[in-house]
């Protein structure tokens, strides 16, 4: 990982004189967590880091507004990207949100990163002085002392079911490809997992589950391709589709509403439920869609630029319907 | 368990109901409203520049300047625009209607301070709602103020408020001067911006407070004409709005800095804006 | 002080089980079976376990002011001699039950300081939140599982802090010694557990005075109200503080000082309701006016305020009182890790430095 890093730095470097903004990551105050960066001077680039705890999805500083846009058109926006964050970007250039050749792009291949969460179900650490992964442990050390953890049990949930870890687009590349934890048929088998169980159990897992949403609507911010965000229909009242009551009706309706206007076009970089602070397994439904698109429409989002979403179109010879 | 019937409960409405409805322009109606109560109707005091937050039950509340001044209180007036949710369902209401009233909230003008003075008010479009309580009151109370000066315009003839007014303003000792953005047929008075048939009055400064309310475009350059012409800062008042929900300084959500528009406000001094943060 | 008893450990369950047959009662608790480290109040129900070994990912926050509620009820009635008109019937009753919060931490009661200011001490007294204030008790521990992102004591608190509870409840060997604080604390305890011996009542003493001395946070964050004011329009400055904010909500909808609200009107054939609901200052729309135009269109004026609401104009209004417990949700839930100490913190070192 350090290698990998001082790579980082060396390039970063060389590129920035043609970059208006590098979009990176950087040591938070709590070991097992990282906060984004944007670099615009060389003194910063030693703060950049890559590492299993680099878990957030910064793609979306590109559309969010404030949008980063390079103020002079010579230069571009630098940023670091995982596999599952390039297909983000992928998808951003689909619909034209940002222009290729305005990004520079770090692409790292990743083998995963820590859900901090999960480590703290395993072990309630408090004070955690260092954390970092080796080989398939990870060791933190925090007040109690050091723990050593399976590295499968505290990575996010997305990551174990992974089959892009090397980035699909990228103008340098990070590290050494890597190779997917999962195999092919197995890629939905969380979805698959639900969808076994009788109607009734699924309606009580959901009811259960979206009974904790405080409806922050952190997942429809932390999604690069959520973009009605400040007309969001969970808000507007002109016209008004839901009441502010917290009942099951009204999250399942902006939740079911937020997922299907994701269908074809999510491309399942997990922060939707990394950042939900009730720890809600809001990717499920994404994810459930994308298997449709999969089976119906051959469609995988998120990784041909020159395609075209299904649903954003119209095809008169749609094959698979 | 305890099932309580607050006794004093600032989030319940008064029941009143519209009496009068006049259609001022296409997107404005001036409502006529007694309390229903009409102990609390004949007790109800209020200074001009207070305001209400007027309820239709089912789509909200919203609110608005009482712009009846106190002097005349057969009824309590509020002009609306129609912009939104709840504007839009105010428009709708007939004579009859029942309706509720919070009121009154916010601080309202500093008349008793104004006595002995000059006064300029600049009015843009429904600007001059929060301006005619307090120019209303002026008039009952003639001798209280010196020289009076009406500057009104809007975008056409048909944007002006309260014509059926002009009349009374100047036989009550108001020099009106009124104007539209561009030439009309059938309007015989001026015609160009507020801002700039400002500068051509060029009214004095000495010993006269200006009151001013309009959008906020013509605010700021209204605001400009007056330093040039040489008003001080403490010398303009203006009222501003923000989104409001409570009106009663808790909800939180219509501060400009450490104020709140409906507790502190929404009268202010230009020498308080300039010293609140600068998030208008 | 008269009303002192010990629980025993293995006793604090059936002694809870007494309490809530006396008194509504909410206990920190696994908010799902599988996910111990989610945690939040909860009603106490038989067979619930308490957590009470470290601060609760939700505050208590909802007990005083809920999510949402009904400030009152309409009903529209038509005369059917004059159909054009119609007239309305308003109904505010509310109903408030007896509540005892056991286990919260001396930030989360001490939040609710700040929410009294603003509910109860302003020109107009907000009288759902003071029926439920008035009708709700806090027993409070005395605490000693700060974690790095706590610094109550950087906002005027510390861990042993007792401002806002009515019991204080001291972890010793075997069990809790829980001390009456308030008169109308007294009465709920009796006959509740044993007198502590001396041996308890000494380590009781020792704990609370070895809390009391342990600082939580390095920083001082009070008197930021000069620095705020003196970098408000230094746009450089937030936008390197905030850049990385989502904008989200998450950090207001945890937090235990965080009050804003919302009014809205809900209505189906003839009878609606007007509710009250948590709002955010981090939404686009909170400041949005009908006309469009909105005061605080980009996420770094939202923050700003936000940092500017909390250390700021609540110290300017309330005589210096930080409107920020330090318990530190905020941090710990930020999906960015944004840290509002550093924000404030460094208002206050830099513009020292720009003199």
């Amino acid at each position: 990982m350090e290698t990998d890093t001082m790579q980082l730095h060396k390039l970063v470097d060389e590129a920035l004189p043609e970059l208006d903004t590098m979009i990176g990551w950087a040591a938070s105050y709590d070991p097992l967590r990282t906060t984004p960066i944007f670099i615009r001077e060389a003194k910063s680039i030693p703060r950049l880091i890559w590492s299993p705890f680099c878990a957030q999805n910064l793609t979306g500083y590109l559309v969010k507004p404030p949008a980063l846009k390079p103020a002079d058109k010579h230069k571009r926006i630098g940023i670091c990207v995982k596999g599952c964050d390039s297909r983000s970007l992928v998808a951003l250039i689909q619909e034209k949100f940002v222009t290729r050749d305005r990004l520079r792009i770090f692409g790292i291949p990743c083998r995963g990163t820590v859900d901090w969460r999960q480590v703290m179900r395993q072990v309630p650490l408090s004070h955690v002085r260092s954390a970092k992964v080796e080989d398939n442990l990870l060791i933190v050390d925090d007040a109690g002392g050091t723990h050593k953890l399976n590295l499968e049990d505290v990575l996010a949930r997305k990551c174990l079911r992974c089959r892009y870890p090397n980035p699909v687009v990228y103008d340098a590349l990070i590290g050494e490809p890597t190779v997917s934890r999962i195999t092919p048929e197995d890629i939905y088998r969380d979805v698959e997992a639900l969808e076994k169980r009788p109607l009734e159990e699924r309606l009580a897992f959901w009811q259960s589950e979206l009974d904790r949403c405080m409806r922050c609507y952190a997942c429809r911010n932390a999604c690069p391709l959520c973009v009605c965000q400040e007309r969001c229909i969970a808000e507007t009242r002109d016209p008004k589709w839901l009441t502010q009551r917290m009942g099951i009706p009204e999250k399942f309706l902006f939740h079911f509403i937020h997922a299907i206007h994701l269908a074809g076009r999510c491309t399942e970089c997990g922060e939707c439920e990394r950042v939900c602070p009730m720890e809600i397994p809001v990717a499920l439904m994404k994810e459930k869609l994308n298997k449709i698109m999969e089976e119906m429409l051959g469609y995988v989002a998120g990784l041909d630029p020159t395609a075209i979403p299904p649903l954003l179109t119209f095809n008169p010879s749609e094959t698979g319907i | 368990m305890r099932v309580n019937k607050f006794l004093n409960n600032p989030y319940l409405p008064e029941l009143a109901t519209v009496q009068k409805i006049i259609q001022e322009t296409a997107n404005i109606r001036t409502l006529m409203i007694t309390l229903d109560d009409k102990k609390k109707m004949r007790e109800f005091i209020f200074r001009p520049g207070q305001v209400g937050q007027l309820s239709v039950f089912g789509a909200g509340e919203s609110t608005f300047v009482i712009n009846s001044p106190p002097t005349r209180k057969d009824y309590l007036q509020f002009s609306v625009m129609r912009v939104g949710e709840v504007t839009q369902r105010i428009h709708q209401l007939n004579a009859g209607d029942q309706i509720g009233l919070r009121a009154p909230l916010g601080n309202g003008f500093q008349y008793e301070d104004m006595k002995g003075h000059d006064i300029l008010f600049v009015g843009g479009g429904i600007g001059m709602a929060p301006l005619r309580t307090l120019l209303l009151y002026m008039i009952d109370n003639r001798r209280d103020y010196g020289d009076i000066m009406v500057l009104y315009g809007a975008r056409s003839p048909n944007d002006l408020c309260y014509t059926y007014e002009f009349q009374e303003w100047k036989a009550g000792g108001v020099n009106l001067v009124l104007t539209v953005d561009s030439e009309f047929p059938g309007w015989k008075e001026r015609v160009g911006f507020v801002p700039t048939v400002l500068s051509e009055e060029s009214p004095s400064p000495h010993n006269r407070i200006a009151v001013v309310c309009g959008p906020p475009i013509m605010i700021k350059f209204v605001l400009f004409g007056l330093k040039e012409l040489g008003f001080e800062d403490h010398q303009i008042f203006t009222t501003l709005e923000k989104r409001m929900k409570c009106g009663i300084g808790i909800c939180g959500r219509c501060n400009t800095g450490s104020k709140y528009v409906c507790l502190d406000g929404p009268v202010f001094s230009y020498e308080q804006i300039r010293g609140m943060a600068q998030e208008l | 002080m008269a009303g002192k008893i010990f629980i025993s450990i293995d006793r604090l369950t059936s002694t809870l089980e007494k309490l809530s047959a006396k008194i509504d009662l909410w206990i920190p608790a696994s908010l799902q079976p599988d996910k111990r480290e989610l945690t939040g109040f909860v009603p106490y129900h038989a067979g619930i376990v308490p957590i009470l070994d470290r601060q609760s990912t939700l505050p208590p926050k909802k007990i005083l002011l809920p999510q949402v509620e009904t400030l009152l009820r309409f009903e529209y009635r038509k005369d059917p001699r004059n159909p054009l008109k119609g007239s309305v019937s308003l109904d505010d009753k509310t109903e408030v039950r007896p509540a005892l919060v056991f286990g919260a931490r001396p930030c989360d009661a001490k939040a609710f300081l700040t929410l009294d200011r603003v509910f109860t001490n302003g020109p107009y007294v907000d009288p759902y939140y003071l029926e439920r204030r008035r009708n709700t008790l806090f027993a409070t521990l005395v605490c000693r599982q700060a974690d790095e992102a706590c610094f109550c004591s950087s906002v005027g608190s510390g861990p042993a802090d007792t401002e806002g509870s009515d019991f204080r409840v001291i972890p010793v060997d075997g069990g809790y010694v829980v001390d009456a604080l308030t008169e109308k604390a007294q009465s709920l305890f009796n006959s509740l557990g044993d007198t502590p011996t001396q041996h308890q009542e000494a380590q009781a003493r020792q704990v609370v005075e070895k809390t009391s001395q342990h600082r939580v946070g390095d920083l001082d964050l009070a008197g930021s109200t000069g620095a705020f004011r003196k970098r408000f329009e230094e746009d450089d400055y937030w936008q390197e503080m905030a850049a990385q904010c989502l904008s989200c909500g998450i950090c207001t909808h945890v937090c235990p000082t965080c009050y804003c609200f919302t009014i809205t009107d809900e209505i189906k054939n003839l009878h609606g309701e007007r509710l009250r609901s948590w709002d955010s200052c981090m939404f686009y729309q909170y400041s949005l006016e009908a006309s469009g135009h909105n005061p605080r269109p980009s996420k770094l004026n939202r923050y700003r305020n936000r940092v500017g609401h909390k250390f700021s104009y609540i110290p300017e209004k309330y005589d210096g009182l930080i409107g920020c417990c330090g318990c530190g949700r905020c941090i710990r839930s930020c999906p960015v890790s944004i840290d509002i100490r550093q924000i404030v913190g460094r208002l206050k070192e830099n513009a020292c430095e720009s003199e």
